[in-house]
């Protein structure tokens, strides 16, 4: 009787436990795909798009260190306001190191990350038929690919216009999966030139503008986009008639100056050539950008960053852009000129809305800046005013020679403040940063900045490469002075 | 009251004499050990006959029987005794020791073994190391300074809150380091086993050689913990209640923070030294009006913010049996503010039964489950204004809790009630805990069913079934018009709130066949084969909900709309099959050997299966014939060598993978890593000799061991070259191996043994050392400020050396890469420092107790040495930058004149001040009274009236004292679990400190009884 228990428990365990293998051999992840046979449709590859443009909305949106508010920050164009958290203050004083949190950490990874995305689409395009489709995905591809690359140059590297030595100097590494760049995880890339990075941004681009969709829906790249983005390229690599061809083929009509606080609030999307788009109403993966300048409660704006005092008030009275651009908040018993832009959605104070990357303004802006440079003047103050009439009425007008180069920066200022350009404009130019002796308050009293100048030809303008890439790559030249 | 309890009592002792009228007579007398000692615990029974009894702590017992039966008196270590009933009503035993055979039993893997056969290096806890400790406080703490070769750290402060646990060093770098544990032999996630109640564990048995968690294969490598619980023992019912009463309190620092005076004058002075960020600060501009008015709301944050916990715990277990059935039951309720304000803190309730049935005489039937419920609101661990422990050094004196208006009286809203201050942070943290409540809810079962069959004197068989199942529930609110909602709320959807839901589910089928033999007379032999199925599903659920129509109401379907939903789901399997083959020559000569085969889910289909092996001998020298009449009665001489493994790795690394998300209302698909394909597991080399001594009557033993761990293969991740753009930057790799080696000693001894008095003592160190051995292409990894370096301390410190203050103008010198000085900081200038990381070279504990009588007193002291840790908490309280918050006292201590030294840098050099370096790198040494505990046990003969066996009251005390240099609480684990927590990669236990939820030091009343 035993001996029979005995057999048969061996038997029936054993039987029982060798069909085990098939349970471990079987076993897929649940919540993740392979991104080897993912991409077989427009649909998915349009997954795959909207996947880089996710990344990019990562550090343009970011609350901490947004991409959107940081050159700002790192401008003229601001004041720490000392009743506020201090956020950011060591890129408000220029006391970044290669070992630091913040924005240069976050976007390195994360503009490389959305290389990755594109090359991956880039890599299997050919999965996809022939025809406007698979160009379309392509195309958006390539211009985020592009636009990626291009934040990391404009921050890591010098701007060829900067200065004689830029184009020569350490650029950022061009990640293309057709040149084999891709697959290898363990690759240390070293540095390509500032000139050699500017001609595949352009060159990227210009493949995309053949191939792009005239139009595609909110938050995603078109065909206005990408010669948006080459009028501001081709600006930054000085090469004056191209920016202004390239401006000529962007048909985004200029918001109106009396809906441009519709624009900040995302109830229209007059004049937007490129935005990164959150849809507050279908979901919660949403950065409170708006969260770099102030948090405001029912009770009380704590600022950040204030608009700086003198910047605000050289501003015309009539001109329709002070109130997209100033506020006043109200602190532990203070008044600042608090930030306007980015607050949030209509009625709110959340600092929740969508990423202005390049608005028709700007385009007009590029291309009056080329023409000038061009020596075109009359063609310069024509697209000035044409932005100019469309904002205030009551300026003077017919500027030439500085007071019109003057008047074009001015309006830029103006225009694009706290939409992430200054500190590139000013860089790009090879000028300084000099802040004034202002202090937080709204009058103009208080603790100025600590860091009243940072002389033009000074290291800093070049973000350090994070520790972090230093160390796992070995070929990745440090930026000077850090 | 006293003559309530008779009342209550009499039944039962009608009952009582009920029975002693059927019976033939009553027995009644005294077993005591061989020094004439009292001896509680031991076990009579009639032979034939179910019934039985158990001696009270004075060694008394009464039991009935008929004259002529025989009752048979057993305890363990000792000789059984048996007494045949004659006339004589009282019977008065005295046992022996039976030295030849010590018949203690440890728990080894997969089943118990004679600690004399066992060739294995492993230590024991047991039940009344783990009754001094607070019940709240998770179990794996009550291992620290046990047990020699363990590294218990705990985690914080926080009530409920696991420790890190490390048996025999560093043996993995990025995969978990934490031991196996397993529960009456069915595993459990180690992040649950605070849910345990430690009064239902016997002992526990850690595993630390290859000897034994070779056994263990793929799961082994960080050493097991095996946790045994109660179990009924035959004879009467023994039910025992137990109850204690106490309060905590932070451990105070060693320094003190700023008043209002002292802050309004390090503002002042900052100030009129040209500090931009102290310009706008009250020191710099109040005059004297404000200034009084300000010092007279001077504000202790401590007090605003903190609280005395209080600590209750009750606990209730009957257990009892007879030949065929035994059982242990128990009920437990815990609980623990927690010393922040304003939040209930932690809860637990548990209840355990433990049965063991003889169904036949070839077959025993063990069921075992046990239900906890525990409940906390303890905000998590961050180092934000959203933490009331940085809030309470961070907020400013001179700021009070509540508003003032300009006459000073408190500020009230609509409703009368006082307005927070938001503070100079803008976030009032005091508010926050109220209108951010968060409330976790956990629900651990665990399960588990054998069948002991025995089909002949040679052959048999035990199969386990065991499950653990834990549900999690997390209820996160945020109220509308609350603190967080006026800045992130959606003024259309007041108040938001979050559901998380998640389920773990682990079973483990195994099954155990078993050979055993005795050939001649001396030849013990004994295989088993051993199948096991072990498989961990997780699923997860959450919804997010918006616009409450009332903060009344914390479920979602009262919301105006759903915002946000999930669910995932992650499985691992593991299968496997092993051989475990023991040998002894009369219990002399000892040989064992064990094979194991791994399958694992982790791993890509190459490498899948995974061998572990180990071979083991001892030599029991004190039985052989030429040490008889030795001091000695036990004298053993082992040694080991075997291999385990590590899998506590994500599951699919060995995939390319494709995550999914949301990007303006459209689906994303971005990749998610970069797999590696040919990972594999980690796997470990442990050569352990030990030797165990037990000397005059083992009034004096010891064990002394020596190990040496090599763990190859370590999974590590990687760092990668962030332009490749893999999501992580780094991808899991084999790379690399480390050794660790050491020695242990643990000794205890009977310093004093005599009929009312014994004086204890015993302790245990153990001396460690590290190194990297082997890092793939021989690079350096480079984690934030530690370091991995071939030939070097696993995690060395990787920091800017600080070379002090320039006596001539304040300033902050540092040294560059080639160690020159400069008055420049720059990352660049990172170093390796020698020696120097955040693990121990010396751990260890130690204990002193005495009794007199009924009187005891006993303390537990545990201590370590060697290793630093970053002190960002005292970064945080002087530097410059920060003077808009408080600040500690040392600051005023800054360079002010040429020549000054011993001096905090000049406030003019914030930018090269207040960077991270070796300025803030401290030793971690300490020495902690961990527990002192007073007993006190009521004579029997006081209570024999009452009914009562025995009754214990005890007052405890927990971390009363503390020996350290460094400037904080030198006891620490996490350093904020946001910034780095288990399973980031990176994260060291112990690298620095930044203002986790502290340590705290408590005192407990309370009484035992036993009926």
């Amino acid at each position: 009787m035993k001996n029979n228990i005995l057999k048969l428990s061996i038997l029936f365990i054993s039987l029982a436990f060798w069909s085990c293998d098939d349970e471990l051999n079987d076993l897929q992840p649940f919540t993740e795909g392979n991104p080897e046979t993912f991409f077989n449709s427009v649909s998915s590859f349009q997954n795959g798009v909207d996947g880089i443009y996710s990344q990019f909305y990562n550090y343009y949106a970011s609350a901490g260190s947004g991409m959107q508010g940081i050159p700002d920050i790192l401008s003229d164009n601001v004041v720490l306001v000392q009743t506020g958290r201090t956020s950011n203050e060591l890129y408000y004083d220029y006391r970044y190191q290669a070992n630091n949190a913040g924005a240069l950490t976050l976007w390195w990874s994360e503009a490389y990350e959305a290389i990755n995305a594109a090359n991956l689409v880039i890599g299997q395009i050919d999965n996809l038929p022939d025809g406007p489709e698979k160009d379309n995905i392509l195309g958006q591809a390539l211009a985020g690919r592009a636009l990626a690359h291009f934040d990391l140059a404009k921050t890591y590297a010098k701007i060829p216009t900067q200065s004689a030595d830029a184009n020569g100097s350490n650029g950022i590494v061009y990640v293309k999966v057709e040149d084999g760049d891709t697959g290898d995880p363990f690759a240390q890339p070293a540095r390509e030139t500032v000139q050699s990075n500017y001609t595949e941004i352009i060159g990227d681009l210009v493949r995309a503008s053949t191939l792009i969709a005239d139009s595609n829906s909110e938050g995603r790249l078109d065909r206005n986009a990408v010669f948006g983005l080459l009028s501001r390229v081709y600006l930054y690599n000085g090469e004056w008639q191209n920016a202004i061809n390239a401006a000529d083929q962007v048909s985004t009509s200029l918001a109106a100056g009396t809906s441009l606080i519709d624009v900040y609030e995302d109830t229209t999307n007059d004049g937007i050539v490129v935005e990164f788009s959150v849809n507050t109403s279908s979901e919660a993966n949403f950065a409170n950008v708006g969260v770099l300048y102030s948090q405001s409660n029912a009770s009380a704006t704590i600022s950040e960053y204030a608009v700086e005092f003198a910047f605000f008030n050289s501003i015309d009275i009539n001109d329709l852009r002070r109130n997209v651009i100033q506020f006043v908040g109200t602190n532990q018993g203070n008044d600042y000129n608090a930030i306007r832009k980015f607050l949030g959605e209509a009625g709110q104070v959340n600092g929740r809305v969508d990423i202005k990357v390049m608005r028709a303004a700007e385009v007009l802006l590029n291309k009056a800046e080329a023409q000038f440079n061009l020596n075109q003047e009359a063609a310069a103050l024509t697209t000035l005013d044409q932005l100019r009439t469309n904002r205030f009425t009551t300026f003077t007008g017919g500027e030439s020679g500085q007071a019109l180069e003057d008047a074009i920066q001015f309006n830029r200022r103006v225009e694009l403040c706290f939409e992430g350009h200054r500190f590139y404009d000013i860089k790009r130019r090879g000028e300084s940063v000099q802040r004034s002796a202002n202090g937080d308050i709204i009058d103009g009293s208080g603790t100025p900045a600590e860091v009243q100048t940072l002389p033009a030809g000074d290291n800093r303008f070049q973000l350090p490469i994070p520790i972090a890439e230093i160390n796992a790559n070995p070929n990745m030249a440090q930026n000077d002075g850090y | 009251m006293r003559s309530k309890l008779t009342l209550m009592l009499t039944p039962l002792l009608v009952l009582c004499m009920t029975f002693s009228f059927a019976q033939e007579k009553t027995i009644s007398g005294n077993v005591t050990d061989q020094n004439g000692l009292p001896l509680p615990g031991v076990s009579i029974v009639v032979v034939g006959t179910s019934t039985g009894a158990q001696t009270d702590f004075d060694g008394n017992y009464s039991i009935n029987a008929n004259v002529g039966q025989v009752l048979r008196f057993s305890y363990l270590g000792q000789t059984t005794v048996n007494r045949t009933v004659g006339t004589a009503s009282a019977i008065n035993v005295q046992m022996q020791e039976d030295a030849q055979a010590l018949e203690e039993v440890v728990v080894v893997g997969y089943g118990a073994k004679s600690r004399e056969l066992s060739t294995s290096a492993i230590s024991t806890v047991s039940t009344e190391k783990i009754e001094a400790f607070v019940p709240s406080t998770s179990v794996d703490n009550i291992l620290q300074g046990q047990a020699a070769g363990v590294q218990v750290t705990a985690a914080n402060g926080r009530p409920g809150q696991t420790a890190f646990v490390q048996i025999r060093g560093v043996g993995s770098i990025n995969a978990a380091t934490t031991p196996l544990y397993v529960v009456d032999g069915t595993p459990v996630n180690s992040g649950f086993i605070n849910n345990l109640n430690p009064n239902d564990i016997e002992s526990f048995s850690i595993l630390k050689d290859a000897a034994t968690v070779s056994k263990y294969g793929s799961r082994g490598a960080n050493g097991v913990v095996l946790i045994t619980t109660k179990k009924g023992k035959s004879g009467d019912a023994r039910i025992t209640f137990r109850s204690s009463y106490g309060f905590g309190e932070r451990i105070p620092d060693p320094f003190d923070l700023m008043n209002t005076e002292q802050k309004l004058e390090l503002e002042r002075q900052f100030a009129e030294l040209g500090v931009n960020a102290a310009q706008s600060l009250p020191g710099a501009n109040a005059d004297a009006a404000e200034r009084a008015r300000l010092i007279a709301l001077d504000t202790n944050w401590e007090e605003e913010l903190l609280r005395s916990s209080v600590i209750q715990s009750n606990s209730l277990s009957i257990s009892g049996g007879d030949e065929k059935v035994s059982y242990f039951m128990s009920l437990g309720y815990d609980k623990n503010t927690g010393i922040i304000d304003r939040i209930d803190g932690f809860e637990r309730v548990s209840a355990r039964l433990n049965t063991s049935y003889q169904a036949k005489d070839w077959l025993r039937v063990d069921a075992n489950i046990s239900l906890a419920r525990s409940t906390t609101d303890l905000p998590r661990d961050r180092n934000n204004v959203q933490n009331p422990f940085r809030a309470l050094y961070d907020y400013n004196p001179w700021d009070p809790l509540f508003l003032r208006d300009a006459d000073g009286a408190v500020v009230v809203d609509d409703l009368g009630e006082p307005v927070f201050n938001p503070t100079t942070t803008g976030f009032p943290i005091a508010r926050a805990l109220l209108t951010e409540p968060e409330d976790n809810r956990n629900f651990l079962i665990i399960g588990s069913l054998a069948a002991d069959m025995k089909f002949s004197d040679n052959f048999s068989n035990r199969f386990t079934v065991g499950a653990t199942n834990n549900r999690f529930n997390r209820t996160n609110r945020s109220l509308a018009g609350g603190v967080l909602q006026g800045f992130v709320g959606d003024a259309n959807f007041p108040g938001t709130q979050t559901d998380n839901f998640a389920n773990t589910l682990q079973y483990n089928v195994n099954n155990l066949f078993t050979y055993t033999d005795t050939f001649g007379e001396f030849h013990n032999v004994s295989a088993s084969l051993l199948f096991e199925y072990n498989e961990n599903i997780r699923t997860d659920l959450f919804a997010t909900s918006r616009g409450f129509p009332s903060t009344a109401f914390p479920f979602q379907d009262v919301a105006a709309e759903a915002s946000n939903a999930g669910s995932e789901e992650d499985r691992r399997i593991l299968f496997s099959q092993g051989l475990f083959v023991d040998y002894d020559y009369d219990g002399k000569y000892i040989v064992s050997g064990s094979i194991r085969r791994d399958g694992s889910s982790r791993f890509g289909p190459d490498n899948k299966y995974g061998n572990f092996y180990s071979g083991s001998a001892a030599w029991n020298i004190s039985r052989e014939n030429f040490m008889e009449g030795s001091v000695f009665n036990n004298l053993k001489l082992r040694g080991s060598y075997g291999t385990s493994g590590n899998q506590n790795i994500g599951d699919f690394n060995f995939l390319n993978l494709l995550g999914f998300n949301t990007y303006n209302g459209n689906t994303t698909a971005i990749p998610l890593g970069v797999g590696n394909p040919v990972i594999q597991w980690e796997s470990q080399a442990i050569l352990d000799i030990g030797v165990e001594f037990g000397l005059f009557n083992n009034r004096i033993n010891g064990v002394v061991d020596y190990f040496q761990k090599n763990s190859k293969d370590l999974l590590l991740n990687q760092p990668l070259s962030q332009t490749v753009g893999d999501e992580n930057n780094s991808i899991l790799a084999n790379i690399g191996e480390v050794q660790n080696s050491g020695i242990e000693v643990s000794l205890n001894a009977d310093v004093v043994r005599s009929e009312n008095f014994v004086w204890s003592v015993g302790g245990n160190i153990t001396f460690l050392d590290n190194e990297v051995v082997e890092l793939v292409n021989g690079e350096d990894i480079i984690n934030g400020n530690t370091i991995l370096r071939e030939g070097e301390e696993i995690n060395s410190f990787f920091l800017v050396r600080y070379a002090g203050v320039n006596p001539a103008n304040g300033e902050p010198l540092y040294l560059d890469a080639d160690g020159t000085v400069t008055n420049e900081y720059n990352a660049g200038f990172q170093t390796l420092l020698d020696g120097k990381s955040p693990a121990a070279n010396i751990e260890g504990g130690f204990f002193t107790s005495f009794r007199l009588n009924g009187f005891g007193v006993r303390a537990d002291f545990v201590g370590k040495a060697g290793n630093y840790i970053t002190n960002f908490q005292r970064s945080a309280g002087i530097a410059i930058g920060n003077i808009n918050r408080n600040q500690r006292v040392e600051a005023f201590n800054y360079w002010k004149q040429p020549g000054d030294t011993n001096v905090l840098p000049s406030p003019l050099f914030q930018n090269t001040a207040d960077q991270t370096s070796t300025r803030f790198l401290e030793k971690g040494d300490y020495l902690r009274l961990r527990t002192l505990t007073i007993d006190y046990n009521l004579p029997s003969k006081f209570l024999n009236d009452f009914g009562i066996n025995s009754f214990r009251v005890f007052a405890s005390g927990q971390n009363l004292w503390t020996l350290t240099n460094y400037n904080g609480d030198p006891e620490i684990g996490l350093g904020s679990a946001e910034t780095a927590e288990p399973g980031d990669a990176g994260f060291v236990p112990g690298e620095f400190s930044l203002f986790s939820y502290p340590q705290t030091r408590s005192y407990t009343f309370g009484v035992e009884i036993g009926f």
